[in-house]
């Protein structure tokens, strides 16, 4: 069931009891761990922290800890499946999830007792009602309890009960037939695409927010929750917007407070602030010329993997007024005249060569005279601290502890780190969409696109992570949509298939929609892959909590994918 | 920590011990009756070997024992097995009455009342802390019956006083965020 007062009906619930959390490995879900984990001290609630990345571990942790804990708090996991039939828990425990994924499973909607949903009840959530999917069975029982009774005696009166019983029969076998073909109908509409809801991040910092316990710091960690989102492509546009000016109302708040022209507050002191920035990945910590060429809107647009590309590049640049040793220093190193009105400048060249969203609604953090930092630095820099693959063991809660640090102001050293493993991603990121382009790696299916990755290809291993993979679906698509001619492949989506696990011989599939301006980002895969799974017996793993990245073994990748054609088309 | 106590060293020492000694004592005696002055430097040298095995064994021993009373602070009362396998009788038997003076005296603090101080070594920052799991540590029964797994790389948030001995022998390590 839904959580109307998540003061009352979950905080106060937990408040003097212990309980286990049990985390998907998302940047989202970190910031609303980050906040949660907070709010805990604050109060003294004891708990347990778990990573988790799949099903399977979410069901080992839980093994593990059921004889612990009663309470169970699930962060961006288990709202998309029926969660009491995969966990089997006993009778008193009890699940509090709060999930991006959507469609909810109806029976965790339904459930009065045991699962406690976080959840917004938006008008976007379209659960079917409780009647179109549940229903009671005890007429059936009493119709054949009468037809044995009736059958052993016939005479005369009986005979005309029987015809009468019969039809009655009849009559209800076949509404219940009609209702059942109702609601495999209903539910298959329900069921059939995966989306996402509001960030869990922002669901716990209106927790605080209710409990007047919130802080610049959880503020700053709902807005990387949200940033996430909006960066591997989760939620449209118009929301994003719309959590913008959530958020926003939240920084003003709480920059309210602040400075008076008496009483300043130190430099050191963190300030959040709204910023109309540019839509170029980590360019305040690399140069402007890198950032421009490694970022996916620019890149495009340019289509800087022709040479026609690297032209219109320097004529960008040439339009600007921006000498090219300037642009290729270190943004910090730049001369300050240039840094002034840089965002207004490349505004308006921008407009001219076709690119008229290069400013995004952000926030950005800054304390101290050297550490600013805006949303979706963090979120990439995190995100690359999460799937590094830097070590040969790189055991993922070990990674995941290290990304769950460099949250932290204390841990600056960490996100450096963080933004460098995020430059090399970028980088490799680049490197692959240019040469699948480039080499027309990017076949079309009929209902889709396919591309594979080769074992051989460079930095493949970074793209064996699930985060990773999906930023590089988004990035070739959108290239790919720029640099094609065929009308109708502008509107396919993207199948990615990429080496996971050499000696276990699997791949990572991994399903985008179509690129479109007005794209509502609701992904079809999950079902597909699994009804093209059951067609082919292929063996695959469906354990990542988006239903549209799974594992397959490398024998079954054509076979799968025939299935996928058929059933697509 | 502590190593095996080496009796078989031990004893070759003291078996040479009693060698030199033996050896002085019939010198001395020739040297007395027979007037062999020309014995009494090897006296000297076999006496200074005497008494530094003396000072080697009493140093070895003492520090030991400054070792085990270190134990008793950081395992706590019960020491685990494979360290008082190390052990020979004898410490056993100084570690168990070093325990109880110890006992005795945090009995007598606070008016009769008794006070731990094995306890909150460092002045505490505050009543809960957060720690993580270095090592797979199994499940961890504290005084009140409740369990906490403790597996590598998971998180918790307990009580300080809970967390404290196993910080200590590295299995935890608190997190200053």
């Amino acid at each position: 069931m839904f959580v109307t007062d998540i003061r009352k009906d979950f905080y106060e619930v937990v408040a003097n009891q212990r309980v286990a959390l049990l985390v998907a490995a998302d940047i989202d879900a970190l910031c609303a761990c980050k906040i949660l984990q907070a709010l805990f001290h604050c109060d003294h609630i004891q708990y347990t922290l778990v990573p988790v990345i799949g099903w399977q571990d979410l069901s080992t942790a839980f093994l593990e800890h059921k004889e612990q804990f009663r309470y169970f708090v699930l962060i961006n996991c288990g709202a998309n499946v029926d969660l009491l039939e995969m966990l089997q828990p006993d009778d008193d425990s009890i699940f509090f999830i709060c999930d991006t994924h959507r469609p909810v499973d109806v029976v965790n909607v339904y459930n009065d007792t045991q699962i406690k949903l976080l959840i917004k009840q938006d008008d976007d959530l379209g659960v079917p009602s409780y009647d179109d999917i549940f229903r009671d069975d005890e007429e059936e029982d009493d119709g054949s309890g009468n037809d044995s009774d009736e059958g052993s005696e016939p005479s005369g009166k009986r005979r005309r009960f029987d015809e009468g019983a019969i039809e009655r029969r009849i009559e209800r076998q076949r509404a219940r037939r009609e209702w059942e073909a109702r609601r495999r109908e209903i539910l298959f509409d329900y069921e059939q695409f995966e989306f996402h809801g509001t960030s869990a991040a922002m669901m716990f910092f209106e927790l605080a927010w209710v409990l007047t316990k919130d802080t610049k710091d959880m503020l700053w960690w709902a807005i990387i929750g949200l940033t996430d989102q909006q960066i591997h492509d989760k939620i449209t546009h118009m929301k994003y917007v719309t959590d913008v000016a959530t958020m926003q109302r939240h920084v003003s708040r709480h920059n309210h407070r602040n400075e008076d022209e008496e009483n300043s507050l130190s430099i050191d002191c963190m300030r959040i602030s709204f910023e109309y920035d540019l839509r170029l990945s980590l360019y305040q910590h690399w140069s402007l010329y890198e950032s421009i060429c490694n970022s996916c809107y620019t890149s495009s647009s340019f289509k800087l993997w022709t040479l026609n590309g690297q032209k219109k590049l320097r004529e960008f640049l040439a339009d600007m007024g921006l000498p090219l040793k300037q642009v290729k220093q270190k943004y910090t190193s730049m001369d300050m005249s240039i840094k002034e009105n840089l965002r207004d400048v490349i505004e308006e060249s921008s407009n001219k060569f076709g690119m008229k969203e290069i400013r995004i609604q952000t926030f950005g953090v800054h304390f101290g005279f050297q550490n600013r930092f805006l949303a979706s630095d963090m979120v990439h820099a995190t995100a690359a601290l999460l799937e590094s693959t830097e070590k040969e063991e790189s055991d993922i809660a070990h990674n995941f502890i290290k990304a769950l640090d460099s949250l932290s102001r204390g841990n600056l050293d960490r996100l450096h780190v963080g933004i460098d493993h995020a430059k090399r991603k970028l980088l490799a990121i680049q490197q692959t969409v240019a040469s699948c382009i480039c080499t027309n790696l990017i076949l079309s299916q009929g209902p889709f696109l396919y591309c594979y990755l080769m074992e051989g290809t460079p930095d493949v291993k970074l793209f064996s992570k699930p985060l990773a993979l999906t930023l590089l679906c988004k990035y070739l698509l959108k290239a790919f949509v720029h640099s094609t001619r065929n009308k109708r492949c502008k509107l396919l989506p993207l199948i990615m298939a990429a080496p996971k696990d050499v000696e276990k011989g699997t791949v990572i599939v991994a399903g985008i929609p179509p690129e479109s301006e007005t794209s509502d980002k609701k992904n079809f895969f999950g079902r597909a892959f699994e009804k093209a799974a059951e067609s082919t017996s292929s063996r695959t793993l469906h354990d990542h909590f988006d239903t549209s990245i799974i594992e397959l073994k490398t024998e079954d990748r054509s076979k799968f994918l025939d299935a996928l054609i058929t059933l697509l088309s | 920590m502590l190593a095996l106590f080496q009796e078989d060293g031990l004893r070759q020492v003291l078996q040479e011990m009693e060698a030199l000694y033996e050896q002085n004592q019939a010198d001395v005696n020739e040297a007395k009756s027979f007037g062999r002055s020309d014995l009494i430097p090897s006296i000297k040298l076999r006496h200074c070997c005497l008494l530094r095995n003396q000072r080697c064994i009493t140093a070895y021993l003492y520090d030991r024992l400054l070792r085990i009373r270190a134990l008793r602070w950081e395992y706590g009362s019960v020491l685990p097995a494979n360290v008082r396998f190390h052990m020979s009788a004898e410490e056993v038997q100084w570690f168990g009455q070093y325990k109880k003076s110890l006992a005795s005296f945090m009995r007598s603090l606070g008016e009769g009342e008794g006070l731990d101080i094995t306890q909150d070594i460092k002045p505490p920052k505050s009543l809960y802390i957060q720690v993580r799991c270095l090592k797979d540590h199994g499940e961890f029964e504290i005084e009140d019956g409740t369990v906490i797994l403790l597996k590598k790389n998971s998180q918790h948030f307990l009580p300080r006083w809970k967390c404290e001995q196993l910080i200590r022998q590295g299995v935890l390590e608190h997190v200053v965020s």
